[in-house]
């Protein structure tokens, strides 16, 4: 009976040193996971600032990258215009030219066909101006694949913003650590409403004895 | 010989781009030019007749043109429609595939206009030597 108790009881005790020793490598397991955790945390943490932010600009700068294909189309529309006054008047110009050169000398028409002929070389220019435009349509183009990008990017940086609850921690944080592209987007803004006409910024100089 | 008395339909959705191309297309001698927005307008307006010649870009909202050119070689009434390709689109599975759904030739932009030109050359001759 005691061989049997002591044959029980001596298992029992390695049960408990392995109990033990298992135990030991549970805790030490938790111990790393624990630090792994609060790493993770912290990361989580420097995250914040830089992803809520980011997510708030990138709608800002998406709309900014629109506008710039917009003001590029106005100007190219109003370059356009003018080389097409250009050519009217060109066209016009050799046409009257064509209507003289019946009516004058040998000599006269000699140096009309001159003239017709540099009018013949800025008509070449002209075309090539308006070609040289088509720039606008590849920037346009390239705008607006970049802002399918940033749509997405936005898309994925919004869902963290979701899963970690970012946007309500930050909501009381101070806007400075938002940063310089926070500042660039801010002055983006104001130059669309606040960037004077030519007129205005005359009648300030005038005032000022500069005009 | 570039017959400039065709009815010509410039396709794309830039307006800058339909602006250059028409005035292109004037410098050449062309005179009966129209436009459209998209394929789909573009469609609209090859069904009401009387168009000679397409110059359509490829990227566009609601019908592109390389749909627009599979829709074109699809009717009866337009399979023979001289079809131009205008565009920044320039690998070399876009040129196949246009080529596969039937273009008349393929300009890339930016584009000169003696390229323009000498691609409309070229579409002239083909279809002068298969009428005679």
């Amino acid at each position: 009976m005691l061989v049997d108790r002591g044959y029980d009881a001596n298992p029992k005790q390695s049960d408990t040193e392995e109990e033990v020793e298992k135990n030991s490598t549970i805790y030490a397991e938790l111990a790393e996971l624990t630090k792994y955790v609060e790493m993770m945390t912290k990361t989580i943490r420097d995250m914040e600032t830089p992803v809520a932010s980011t997510s708030d600009q990138l709608p800002q700068a998406t709309k900014h990258l629109g506008d710039l294909a917009k003001l590029t189309e106005e100007g190219t529309h109003k370059v356009l215009t003018i080389t097409e006054e250009m050519e009217r008047r060109r066209a016009h110009m050799m046409k009257e030219l064509l209507a003289l050169k019946g009516g004058v000398s040998a000599e006269q028409a000699k140096q009309v066909d001159g003239f017709l002929d540099h009018l013949k070389i800025d008509e070449q220019y002209l075309m090539n101006i308006h070609v040289a435009l088509s720039f606008q349509d590849l920037v346009a183009q390239r705008v607006a694949k970049l802002v399918t990008i940033l749509n997405e990017v936005q898309h994925k940086l919004l869902k963290l913003v979701v899963v970690f609850g970012l946007q309500q921690k930050m909501m009381g944080k101070n806007k400075q650590a938002e940063g310089r592209a926070y500042e660039m987007l801010k002055q983006l803004e104001v130059s669309k409403t606040s960037a004077l006409e030519q007129n205005l910024v005359d009648d300030i100089l005038s005032e000022f004895g500069c005009s | 010989m570039i017959d400039t008395r065709i009815k010509v339909l410039v396709v794309d959705d830039m307006s800058t781009m339909r602006r250059i191309v028409k005035n292109v297309l004037r410098q050449i001698g062309f005179s009966d030019i129209m436009e459209a927005e998209n394929g789909q307008d573009a469609f609209t307006k090859l069904k009401a007749g009387g168009f000679g010649l397409v110059v359509s870009d490829w990227n566009m909202p609601v019908m592109q043109g390389i749909e627009l050119l599979r829709t074109v070689r699809a009717d009866p009434d337009l399979k023979n429609l001289p079809f131009l390709m205008v565009t920044a689109e320039a690998q070399k599975e876009n040129i196949i595939e246009a080529v596969q759904a039937g273009v008349s030739n393929y300009v890339v932009k930016p584009f000169t206009a003696e390229a323009l030109q000498e691609k409309l050359e070229k579409i002239f001759a083909k279809i002068q030597a298969v009428k005679s």
